[in-house]
């Protein structure tokens, strides 16, 4: 896989047979992000899953770029429970997510206060 | 102890994968020994599990850090919690028994009153659901989906779903709360719901009907996004919450897909075309709404003037500059083609032009789309496009070309305009993509010939062949096709200038010598063409210098460093020495075979699963069946159709058994026997011995192929496993594919063993296993055939033995996963 897809020249379709499913990718300047989906499944609206995940990161972490992933891959992991459950699109507002994570950072920040002084 | 982000940095810091392999290791020790003190407090077992993510990130082994995951997951503080159990959906999976501890705490936080921690239990349930999980916590998701936090409602609806998925039964409690669920307005909560439906509907057939009494409820939601304005919180680029729209659509198409009484066709069909109209010139989601509604069209049986919209919007698609549009544009129309195959026909240059394209998704989708439109009609000019793209691919193509080869050989059956046209196809094809013929297809070519009845297509075919391989050499298929050919017809070809006899034992001279081909297996094979050639041709060349030079020629072989070569030159030089009345009979021409259907195959997807399981059964044999031996037919494993071509050697012999007991001078008791021993690594003959060592092969066996249909899983113990692909059942036999594979992750897996055991009035032949050692995700396949009863049931005792890590294992299971009968 990740010998293919890098390979692969920009004006190239975004799916790749392989084995018995497809894997859907888009390229963000030197980010990859990958998607298995089912023979099935929409190609189009896999693509469109993956943007909406991007424009989340980019505003939850103002400019997201591959460091700033590393280093705190646990927000990208709690973004990624808020969009998806089992591969299945849970929220499609952008805003109703954004909320959702910042909600729960703001609780992490004062529970850990909490359990300072507690 | 080191924080989180120095582990990250220290990592990011090496300069060469040794030294970042040390780095990972030293910080993979302290962690597991930290695990280890009684008394780690809650803040340093943090700091592991996070430590253990970046590992898991890395790729790297995790598994000891489970049991901390749960002990962090009970903790009452938010962020702990919310780490752990981001870690538990992870690096757990429902595979594994430690799920049950984590009943428990789901079951608590389930039921919390924060939603924030029931969204996370939610969360975690829906990623890692076992059937247990499942049937343990049902009722928790149910009395969320009457909660009033939306949050919870839409999580709850999804993990429905995934509790249906993992438990069909749990159906039946959920399918009660669909109707309420669907007068949601609440984008996200439809989304889950919508998926729900479409899960019941899969998992249990009793349900089809309740759903498709909701259709008008999901008419609805889609009328009201078909029709509403603007919504700046779902619009994407002016589409109405797409994501929603295409969910709404592949719904429709679950619960309607071939129902024929549908009382809401028309306005479905009403809805659809006003979508089409309404998006026809967007761009980028629009794109992904209308892509979903064309499949839908097709797939809910509407009107014809919509199919042939459909069919329309495809062929915009593939006019369209984006590649994306244009691969599933191409994939469409393949699946399509069967409902409006005029519509598709006429936009045929269209698809042959993406033949040329530079990227490989598309020529492949374009490749079979090309062969499924093809007919009568268009096989001339579909042809020479293909073989100009034979011609000019590059070798990353390979996997192509061997499709095309068979493929189009397939259909010069089926469509040829003639058989004249026929052989000059194929003889072309041989010529500039002679290394990609699977060993069936060639087989076939040469029934063709066999069953060709005029002498003179035959003599210039041959002539062509001859031509052929003087500049095209190194074509494998080509070689064994011209070989083969002059075996058969090389005295009807002679003429007095270009061809004679000695330029015909020149030929088979080349190619023995010929060491072009790195297999050593195909080299083999060449020669022992040769050498059936050249003995077939000694009893008709009149002149008594060429023969004397095939006598020579057979003769040079028999130090041959391969033994079946060897084995084959020495009993070739004493059949030389027989009289020429017995020869004679001997070395007839062979008799046409039988013609035989072929079924194409898929390069992807859809009808691979099907198809594969026919097709090595139906191809496979053809020569197969020239020696009337029941032998021959039982084992229709992948292994036997690699080596078909083999065969033909061993058919030659076929008629004459009782010549050739003398001739070999050894000790032989009929038919069966000579075809060992000629065909000595022919797994054809396999099934005749119950076990046979792997080691007596001499021909490596082939690997199966990636399309091997998924068998019936019957045993798993995580270092192996063990399932069988059923094929031919039924008239009294079965024939079943047992398929061992290699489960660990790093581990060889060594020694494997299979024994079988029927019930007490049935029969079994089993053919050896293909491979007794396998490298890890390696598989191995193995025959096997059942004879008994007529409607009796499949019953198989399996005991497996295998080693790892120095250690021996033996298990035994049971095995009655087939549900036909003999």
């Amino acid at each position: 896989m990740t010998a293919i897809i890098p390979l692969r020249k920009p004006k190239m379709c975004n799916v790749i047979e392989y084995k018995d499913s497809k894997l859907v990718y888009r390229r963000y300047a030197s980010l990859f992000f990958i998607a298995c989906i089912d023979n099935d499944e929409n190609e189009l609206m896999t693509l469109e899953v993956i943007q909406r995940y991007v424009e989340i990161m980019d505003k939850v972490y103002g400019n997201v770029c591959e460091l700033d992933i590393i280093f705190n891959f646990e927000l990208a992991y709690h973004i990624l429970d808020e969009l998806i459950i089992d591969g299945v699109m849970q929220e499609s507002s952008t805003s109703e997510v954004l909320k959702r994570i910042s909600y729960q950072e703001q609780m992490e920040q004062s529970t850990g206060i909490q359990t300072v002084y507690a | 102890m080191t924080s989180l982000r120095s582990f990250i940095r220290s990592v990011r810091s090496t300069k060469t994968i040794a030294e970042e392999r040390a780095a990972i290791r030293k910080e993979s020790a302290k962690i597991r020994t930290s695990f280890r003190d009684p008394h780690l407090d809650e803040s340093h077992r943090r700091k592991n599990i996070q430590k253990l993510l970046y590992l898991y990130i890395l790729g790297e082994p995790t598994y000891f850090g489970q049991v901390e995951c749960l002990k962090l997951l009970v903790s009452p503080s938010f962020s702990n919690k919310r780490l752990g159990y981001m870690a538990a959906m992870l690096i757990l999976d429902e595979n594994q028994e430690i799920l049950t501890l984590l009943t428990n705490s789901l079951d608590n936080d389930l039921k919390s009153p924060n939603q924030y921690i029931a969204g996370l239990a939610l969360s975690t349930l829906g990623n890692i659901a076992s059937p247990e999980l499942a049937k343990d916590l049902y009722a928790n998701v149910e009395s969320l989906l009457n909660t009033s936090s939306p949050y919870l409602r839409k999580k709850a609806t999804i993990v429905a779903a995934k509790l249906v998925k993992k438990e069909p039964d749990l159906a039946e409690v959920f399918i009660e709360k669909i109707p309420s669920l669907l007068k949601e307005r609440s984008h996200g909560t439809l989304l889950g719901t919508l998926q729900l439906m479409r899960e019941i509907f899969l998992q249990d057939e009793s349900s089809h009907d309740i759903l498709r009494k909701l259709v008008p409820g999901v008419l609805a939601h889609l009328r009201f996004l078909a029709t509403t304005g603007f919504s700046p919180e779902y619009d994407v680029k002016g589409v109405p919450d797409p994501f929603l729209y295409v969910s709404l659509l592949q719904t429709l198409r679950y619960l309607l897909e071939g129902d024929e009484s549908n009382p809401n066709l028309e306005a479905l069909d009403d809805l659809l075309t006003q979508i089409c109209a309404r998006l026809e010139n967007s761009k980028g989601p629009g794109h992904a709404v209308l892509y979903e509604a064309v499949m839908t069209i097709f797939a809910v049986n509407s009107d014809s003037s919509l199919r042939v919209m459909g069919v329309g919007i495809l062929s915009k698609f593939l006019s369209l500059k984006d590649n994306n549009t244009r691969y599933v544009a191409l994939n469409t129309l393949l699946s399509v083609i069967s409902h409006e195959p005029v519509a598709v026909q006429r936009h045929r240059a269209m698809i042959v032009g993406c033949l040329q394209d530079a990227d490989v998704s598309i020529r492949r989708r374009a490749l079979e789309l090309t062969f499924a439109i093809m007919n009568q009609q268009n096989i001339r000019m579909l042809t020479k496009e293909l073989v100009q793209f034979l011609a000019a691919t590059s070798s990353s193509d390979d996997e192509l070309k061997t499709y095309i080869t068979t493929q189009l050989t397939l259909a010069c059956y089926k469509y040829s305009p003639g058989i004249d046209w026929t052989f000059d196809t194929l003889i072309r094809m041989l010529e500039i993509a002679g290394n990609f013929f699977s060993d069936d297809i060639i087989s076939s070519i040469l029934a063709l010939m066999m069953q060709n009845r005029d002498a003179e297509l035959t003599k210039k075919a041959v002539r062509q062949l001859l031509n052929a391989s003087k500049v095209a050499y190194s074509q494998f298929g080509l070689a064994i096709v011209t070989i083969w050919s002059l075996g058969e017809y090389g005295d009807l070809v002679l003429d007095s200038q270009k061809v004679t006899e000695a330029s015909e034992v020149d030929v088979l001279n080349t190619f023995l010598e010929l060491s072009t081909f790195d297999e050593t297996s195909k080299r083999d094979q060449i020669r022992l063409y040769s050498l059936t050639a050249a003995l077939k041709l000694s009893s008709r060349f009149k002149s008594s210098r060429e023969v004397e030079r095939l006598r020579k020629l057979i003769d040079s072989s028999k130090e041959d460093t391969n033994l079946e070569v060897q084995i084959r030159a020495i009993e070739y030089t004493e059949i030389f020495g027989e009289p020429r009345s017995i020869k004679k009979g001997l070395l007839e021409r062979m008799p046409p075979p039988p013609r035989k259907e072929h079924e194409g195959a898929a390069l992807f997807g859809r009808s691979t699963a099907q198809k594969s399981v026919s097709e090595p059964a139906k191809t496979g044999d053809l020569l197969l069946d020239l020696f009337d031996n029941d032998d021959s037919q039982a084992d229709e494993s992948k292994p036997a159709e690699k080596e078909t071509t083999l065969d033909i050697l061993s058919d030659i012999f076929g008629t004459t058994g009782d010549n050739e007991k003398t001739a070999a001078g050894k000790k032989v008791t009929g038919n069966t026997d000579i075809l060992n021993l000629l065909s000595g690594s022919s797994p054809s003959a396999a099934p005749s011995a119950a076990v046979i060592p792997p080691t007596t092969r001499s021909i490596p066996m082939a690997e199966p192929p990636a399309s091997l249909p998924t068998p019936i899983p019957a045993y798993n113990d995580s270092t192996i496993s063990v399932g069988f692909v059923p094929g031919h059942v039924g008239n009294g036999e079965a024939t079943l594919t047992g398929v061992v594979k290699n489960e660990t992750s790093s581990s060889t897996v060594r020694g494997i063993s299979i024994l079988c055991a029927v019930t007490k009035h049935q029969e079994l032949e089993l053919s050896a296993i293909t491979k007794n050692t396998l490298a890890p995700g390696a598989v191995a396949t193995l025959g096997i055939k059942i004879t008994g009863k007529e409607g009796s049931k499949v019953k198989l005792r399996i005991k497996v033995g295998y080693e790892i890590g120095g250690e021996n294992v033996g298990q035994q299971f049971d095995f009655s996963g087939i549900t036909e009968r003999l």
